[in-house]
């Protein structure tokens, strides 16, 4: 008797390629091609799908990050270039999640610095990129615009799009031929939703990426987790509505009580065992990106998943 | 194929004796119709009923009850491959492991952690489960001693893992007659262990890389009187226990390999890499974790994610209504309504507190919504609000009358203002800038 791993699934994940090397057009170092899964995640009998990509997410204005990891990273923190070079060359990270928070500041209308910021983090590491814009819907337009056009032919994923507020990042997405992140409140029929209406303008399937939207862990990451499931679970039994890879950030893992509160003596422990732990469990659910904002998380998150795809032959049984 | 209730009461002796605990033979045969309950507790079935009834009403994962009194724990009776489809019902029990090659002191710090260390978050109490030893050294007497120090400090579960079987009957005479699991019967020894374990009335761990390995141990064990079997599935990477644990789920609750049906053990300090493999064990499908001692940050991770895993996705953690106290607030303190989702109290309460303002937290039943859904369903209303004021008494606790409303309840303050007389003043929808807002706002 072999273990039998085969729940009649019928369709396969999506695929979705992020970053463009120089062959494609690009000038990143290395691209991904995600998605591809044919059964729950780490079940496939050959290595048919890759581990799970680390992204690390840095910023342009640090005020709005962990004092956890302005401390951890020091002056860093305030020179996005050489923080985006170290994620790469020093800390190990797959992927450079670069938050444009610069562009929060009230009355924010600088968009030639938000285009600087995106070329000095592309020139500084040759690792693709997820670039997450304004928050503030005035301003979504020009700013994805700028993202868009500075990065055009490094297939980028742009975020994040919500069910009212998609139109200006599909614009730039559409126009420069990146991806994008579609993120809806931890519900499969909101996620489906918003997938159907950035298709019917335009967007193609194989260029949406879903956040199910990941709660910390102890703060409703249970809904998170079954979110995941039941999208990867939908997606294996034929609904190509669903059927993209999923990415997991669990942005607020480093202000809940717990992390924020912690023994200075172990606050970096905690702050990193408390998004180890998350990855691990949103990847075992089926998030294929997972994000993080602690270095040292980077490492353990690695070693897990190569373990996650090792497998020892068993003798005698298939 | 399930049975009803009236066809499992026919085959039953109708003697109403409630040896089974049940008042009646027709309550028995509705529990065993629902899974909730063994044939094996009736004592009087004939073998033919017994094997029609056997396969049918058994819980696809048999109950296994680990150790005995307070801390005792029951894993196993899951009936799902996602938490989504109903919930998970038993949360694994975390056993940390100390070696008999270890000094008395180093054991007995590690139990004495486990029998008293307490996190508590979301209104729960939330401990680890009890103790492994390992005959490390391989002598008897050394493994009894490091037995009876565990004993010495704390009435645990236990689990004891060895090899010879005069290790095992050494440490049984401290600690047989309080339900250790034995680890672990193989195809070589389980005979022997099969009896020990009738001997002590002790749960068996069965051992094999294989599934084949597994069904012909559970047999033999069975064929040898043992039903109370775990199953440790020898992973050797984080893969093998993945792949390994979800197949044996997924066989065992379709009722394809009966067999199968036994609570899973995972030793997450054998694969390297144990904080990874105990949050793995935890999400998917593991009964019974053994780990070494954890330090903080994994220790509260863990802890965390079993609860949140664990919690039923049915049943939204609900508060009581009412007037909370954050610090001691006076008369001039400010007041801020909130839902009764659980979540949602302790994140704002976490955050309130480490502003120092002290405050009411005024919590209004919206039967365990969240905040969003609550005003999208129509569960929090003016009305609500008003009736909630009147009765918690807020008009005698506070002079003035201003009330602070989350950012997502912002449709309803006008509402609220006329349904109230309050004035209403909208939060953020963020509970982690609440703190920011008080020191701007609250005047």
């Amino acid at each position: 008797m072999a273990f039998d791993v085969d729940f009649g699934w019928t369709q396969v994940i999506g695929n979705l390629v992020l970053g463009a090397t120089g062959a494609d057009g690009g000038t990143r170092r290395i691209s991904y091609r995600l998605g591809g899964g044919t059964t729950l995640p780490f079940l496939e009998n050959e290595n048919t799908s890759p581990a799970p990509l680390i992204a690390f997410e840095v910023c342009d204005s640090p005020v709005y990050w962990s004092p956890i990891i302005r401390n951890y990273c020091g002056d860093l923190v305030n020179n996005v270039g050489e923080w985006a070079k170290t994620a790469d060359t020093t800390y190990g990270a797959d992927i450079i999640r670069l938050y444009l928070t610069s562009t929060r500041q009230r009355n924010f209308s600088d968009i030639v610095s938000v285009g600087k910021t995106v070329e000095t983090v592309l020139s500084a590491s040759g690792l693709p990129l997820i670039i997450e814009g304004s928050n503030e819907p005035k301003i979504d337009s020009e700013v994805f615009q700028k993202c868009g056009e500075t990065a055009q032919g490094e297939k980028l994923l742009l975020g994040t799009a919500e069910a009212g507020r998609y139109r200006s990042i599909a614009a730039a997405v559409l126009a420069y031929d990146h991806s994008i992140i579609a993120q809806s409140p931890i519900d499969i029929n909101l996620a489906k939703q918003l997938n159907i209406l950035l298709r019917e303008i335009g967007v193609p399937r194989d260029h949406i990426l879903i956040d199910p939207y990941t709660g910390a862990l102890g703060y409703g990451f249970e809904y998170s987790f079954s979110a995941m499931e039941r999208i990867r679970f939908s997606a294996l039994k034929g609904d190509t509505d669903l059927a993209m890879p999923m990415i997991c950030s669990a942005t607020d893992s480093l202000t809940i009580k717990e992390v924020r509160e912690a023994d200075p003596a172990v606050q970096d422990e905690m702050a990193v065992q408390w998004e180890f732990t998350t990855g691990i469990a949103a990847a075992a659910a089926g998030a294929e990106i997972i994000c993080v904002r602690h270095p040292r998380t980077i490492p353990l998150l690695r070693e897990a998943f190569a373990g996650l795809k090792k497998r020892t032959p068993v003798p005698g049984v298939a | 194929m399930a049975l009803k209730a009236l066809d499992i009461y026919k085959l039953l002796p109708k003697k109403n004796c409630k040896e089974c605990g049940d008042p009646t033979c027709l309550t028995f045969a509705m529990k065993l119709a629902g899974g909730k309950a063994d044939v094996d507790l009736c004592p009087y079935l004939s073998d033919e009923a017994k094997s029609v009834l056997g396969a049918t009403t058994r819980p696809p994962i048999r109950l296994v009850k680990i150790g005995v009194g307070e801390r005792s724990f029951a894993v196993g009776e899951e009936f799902v491959l996602y938490r989504h489809e109903k919930t998970f019902y038993h949360p694994p029990g975390i056993l940390f492991k100390v070696y008999d090659t270890q000094t008395a002191d180093e054991i007995t710090a590690a139990t004495v952690r486990v029998r008293d260390e307490t996190f508590t978050r979301v209104g729960s109490d939330l401990r680890f489960n009890g103790i492994a030893i390992e005959n490390t050294s391989g002598s008897a007497e050394t493994f009894a001693l490091a037995v009876k120090a565990v004993e010495d400090s704390a009435d645990l579960p236990l689990v004891l893992i060895a090899e010879s079987q005069a290790s095992f009957a050494a440490a049984l005479v401290h600690c047989g007659s309080y339900r250790p699991l034995l680890h672990a019967a193989t195809g070589t020894n389980f005979r022997e262990m099969c009896a020990l374990a009738k001997q002590h009335g002790c749960p068996l761990a069965i051992r094999s890389d294989s599934l084949e390995g597994l069904v012909n141990l559970a047999k033999a064990c069975n064929s040898e009187g043992r039903q109370n079997l775990v199953m440790d599935l020898a992973p050797v990477t984080l893969g093998d226990f993945i792949i390994r644990s979800t197949a044996i789920r997924q066989l065992a609750i379709t009722r394809t390999a009966p067999d199968l049906g036994y609570p899973v053990y995972l030793d997450a300090a054998k694969t390297g890499r144990q904080d990874a493999a105990t949050a793995l064990g935890i999400v998917k499908y593991a009964s019974v974790i053994v780990t070494n001692p954890l330090t903080p940050g994994p220790t509260k991770a863990a802890l965390t994610l079993r609860q949140n895993i664990y919690t039923d996705p049915q049943k939204p953690i609900q508060m009581n209504p009412g007037l909370y106290r954050v610090g001691s607030p006076d008369k001039n303190a400010p007041v801020l309504m909130t839902v009764n989702f659980s979540l949602t109290f302790f994140t704002l309460q976490g955050y309130l507190e480490s502003t120092r303002v002290p405050c009411f937290m005024l919590i209004v039943d919206t039967e365990g919504l969240s905040v969003l859904t609550a005003v999208a369903a129509g569960k929090l209303s003016e009305m609500l609000v008003r009736d909630s004021i009147k009765k918690f008494g807020v008009e005698e606790e506070v002079s003035h009358r201003k009330l602070i409303i989350p950012g997502y309840a912002s449709p309803l303050s006008g509402r609220i203002e006329e349904a109230t007389g309050w004035k209403v003043m909208v939060g953020p929808r963020d509970a982690a800038e609440i703190g920011e807002y008080l020191h701007e706002e609250w005047k």
